[in-house]
């Protein structure tokens, strides 16, 4: 295990893998102090380049780099002009804006910079100690239990990320079939390609990444047309707000592993990691009266976790290939593009990349750190660029980045309908994490379901671990329904 | 109300799909159709549930759900046009691509865009200009992308 742990280190910090992770940092970062636009969407943005390149290193290097720190520097905008630069940091907002206009935004910076590098150690420390756990668990699973898993994994997502749990089944389902379009390799099937020979080879990952995530954010950021905000003054207390941290470092330590639990859960993304740690923070600390006044201890709950959450977000996608959430879902599928392959073999013979993960993650909450407290000034002058500069260069980058989906022109059609689709789903409240999570665990439940009926016909349901895995299903599906109709007859008894 | 239908409508579109995968899936062998018939089943009745649940929504009276929702909501898009606008730049790049090809496309959307919601004109040259370079210079140089043959390829000649 040190052998491996060494030679992820030493893969990391190879020039060229080092250079791309720093890129990934910035493009991170400055994915996160722009407003409007989110780390799934850049990252979908990003996969067609990804998928081209060779060395599942630079890949690691790249996508983890830049998935592990968006929530670092989108505390700039949230503080500075009260919107969250992602979905990670609107509840840093409540504590964080109020001490901007105290004039103590240097202190909530610092403090907010501080604990989400603390919470991204602490992530990665806890995916790191999960090894030796996960690694008797993974190798025990055969196909029908990793085809509940992938069940259980989209089920989850579906009814977790939004609070209409059969619209996210539904949404889920959809996905998988959408993942079954194309040719199928063993009974020689054409499947819902209506002779068009572009679609035997299926839908591609990128364009339902790009439709539903990128264009869909692109239309807010433009119908929004965000001009030119005032920010609050930068204020004092830089240094204050670093030792902050360390005052209330149980805290700190209480809602890093809210995070890493969250993130842990599939279908709880970082939205669910700071407003349970902030939740948190309010239930327990003492003096409380100051939350959502300016409150430091606000900041630091809300950002220690949502940093812990991406090393809690990488144990089941690491392990039983079942990604926690939208960006590790896009992560998985570049991994899997360059040969990485999430599951047994990252626990075993790849266990070298699974460290090359961790290191990344420590390496870049550092680096971006750095950034962020060094560049504090001119970054939030960034903020403030007008919609108009941000807009088309991004919907140029993904119209590139749908066409070098396959270098079709039908790729640019499948774009535009899957935009539409993400966009009337957003309209209506449709959780759009399902449906990406279904086409990207698709072809795999396939695979699963099929091996496990030709190995062991219908025997393989009466399988004790499928058994528990079953009850745990159906479970997660269940409780939110019940405790959301529960909720709700409560609701009516009151009024009545 | 008018929203409300829309979503039934929007609903009821969702479960005709996973109908209509379930109908053209039944002939099929139980390899290539096994997770379609075993979850496009478990779709219709789920959807048929959501269509129900979309149906009572639109009585006046009826409690909307208090659950949070982790996804950051749609916006009620500002101004006469709502989310039009975009939408006409979208389908208007992607027609102009289909049309012109991608090279003078998408300079041409990102400088037309700057300059109409009152960029200026060293920003918009600057992103025009950027534009054009990434397109040239990575996808042609670089990696010879073969760009599809735009429809009035006869009108241009490079």
């Amino acid at each position: 295990m040190i052998e491996a742990a060494l030679e992820g280190l030493a893969g990391v910090l190879q020039p060229e893998a080092f250079a791309f992770m720093c890129l990934g940092v910035l493009i991170g970062s400055l994915v996160g102090f722009l407003p409007g636009i989110g780390g799934p969407s850049t990252l979908a943005i990003m996969l067609p380049f990804v998928m081209t390149m060779k060395d599942p290193l630079l890949v690691i290097a790249l996508l983890v780099g830049m998935d592990a720190v968006g929530n670092t520097a989108s505390a700039f905008t949230s503080i500075l002009i009260s919107v969250p630069g992602s979905s990670g940091s609107q509840a840093t907002i409540l504590d964080g804006y109020p001490m901007a206009k105290k004039g103590e935004a240097a202190r909530a910076l610092s403090a907010s910079f501080v604990a989400s590098l603390l919470g991204g150690l602490f992530g990665a420390l806890v995916l790191f100690a999960s090894l030796p756990v996960l690694r008797p668990v993974v190798l025990a699973f055969s196909s029908p239990e990793f085809f509940i898993l992938t069940l259980w994994g989209v089920s989850m997502v579906g009814v977790l990320s939004g609070n209409a749990p059969i619209k996210g089944l539904l949404s889920g389902i959809l996905g998988v079939l959408i993942a079954t379009v194309g040719l199928d390799a063993k009974s020689g099937i054409e499947r819902f390609s209506f002779d068009v020979s572009y679609l035997w080879e299926g839908v591609d990952l990128v364009l339902v990444a790009l439709g539903l995530f990128g264009i869909a954010e692109v239309i807010d950021l433009a119908s929004r047309k965000t001009s030119i905000a005032k920010a609050e003054e930068f204020g004092r207390g830089y240094l204050e707000g670093i030792l902050d941290v360390f005052r209330h470092w149980w805290l700190l330590i209480r809602t890093s592993v809210v995070g890493a639990w969250v993130g842990f859960l599939p279908g709880l993304g970082s939205s669910v990691a700071d407003w349970f740690a902030y939740a948190h923070a309010v239930q327990t600390e003492k003096n409380r009266e100051n939350f959502g006044k300016g409150d430091v201890r606000g900041v630091i709950a809300s950002e220690g976790a949502n940093n812990a959450k991406e090393g809690g977000d990488y144990i089941p996608t690491l392990a039983f290939g079942i990604p926690g959430g939208t960006s590790t879902a896009l992560v998985l599928t570049a991994f899997v593009a360059v040969g990485i392959n999430p599951g047994p073999d990252m626990l075993t013979t790849q266990l070298n990349l699974t460290f090359a993960v961790i290191w990344t993650l420590v390496i870049a909450n550092i680096i971006a750190t750095a950034v962020c407290m060094i560049f504090a000034r001119p970054i939030a002058r960034l903020c403030f660029l007008p919609f108009y500069a941000i807009v088309p260069p991004i919907v140029a980058f993904i119209f590139i980045g749908a066409f070098a989906a396959n270098f079709h022109s039908y790729d640019l059609t499948g774009l535009m309908i899957f935009s539409l689709l993400g966009f009337f789903m957003r309209r209506h409240g449709w959780p759009r994490p399902p449906l990406l999570l279904g086409v990207v665990l698709g072809d795999k439940m396939e695979m699963y379901l099929w091996l496990s009926y030709t190995r062991y016909g219908f025997e393989w349901l009466s399988r004790p671990m499928v058994i528990a895995l079953i009850v745990l299903l159906v479970a997660s599906i269940a409780y939110p329904i019940v405790t959301g109709r529960r909720e709700k007859r409560a609701a009516k008894g009151s009024e009545g | 109300m008018a929203r409300g239908v829309e979503r039934i409508l929007f609903t009821s579109f969702m479960g005709v799909v996973v109908l209509a995968a379930l109908f053209i899936a039944k002939d099929w062998p139980v390899r290539a159709s096994i997770v379609i018939l075993f979850l496009g089943s478990l779709g219709v009745m789920l959807s048929l549930a959501q269509v129900v649940i979309d149906f009572k929504a639109l009585d006046p009276g009826a409690q909307q759900s208090e659950r949070p929702t982790y996804e950051i909501a749609a916006l009620d898009h500002p101004g006469r046009w709502g989310s039009l606008e975009i939408w006409a730049w979208l389908w208007g790049l992607f027609f102009a691509i289909r049309l012109i090809g991608f090279q003078p496309a998408l300079p041409i959307f990102v400088f037309l865009y700057v300059k109409l919601y009152g960029g200026r004109w060293a920003t918009a040259c600057i992103l025009t200009a950027g534009t054009w370079g990434f397109l040239h210079g990575v996808f042609d140089q670089v990696l010879h992308v073969p760009w599809p043959a735009p429809w009035l390829k006869f009108l241009i000649p490079w």
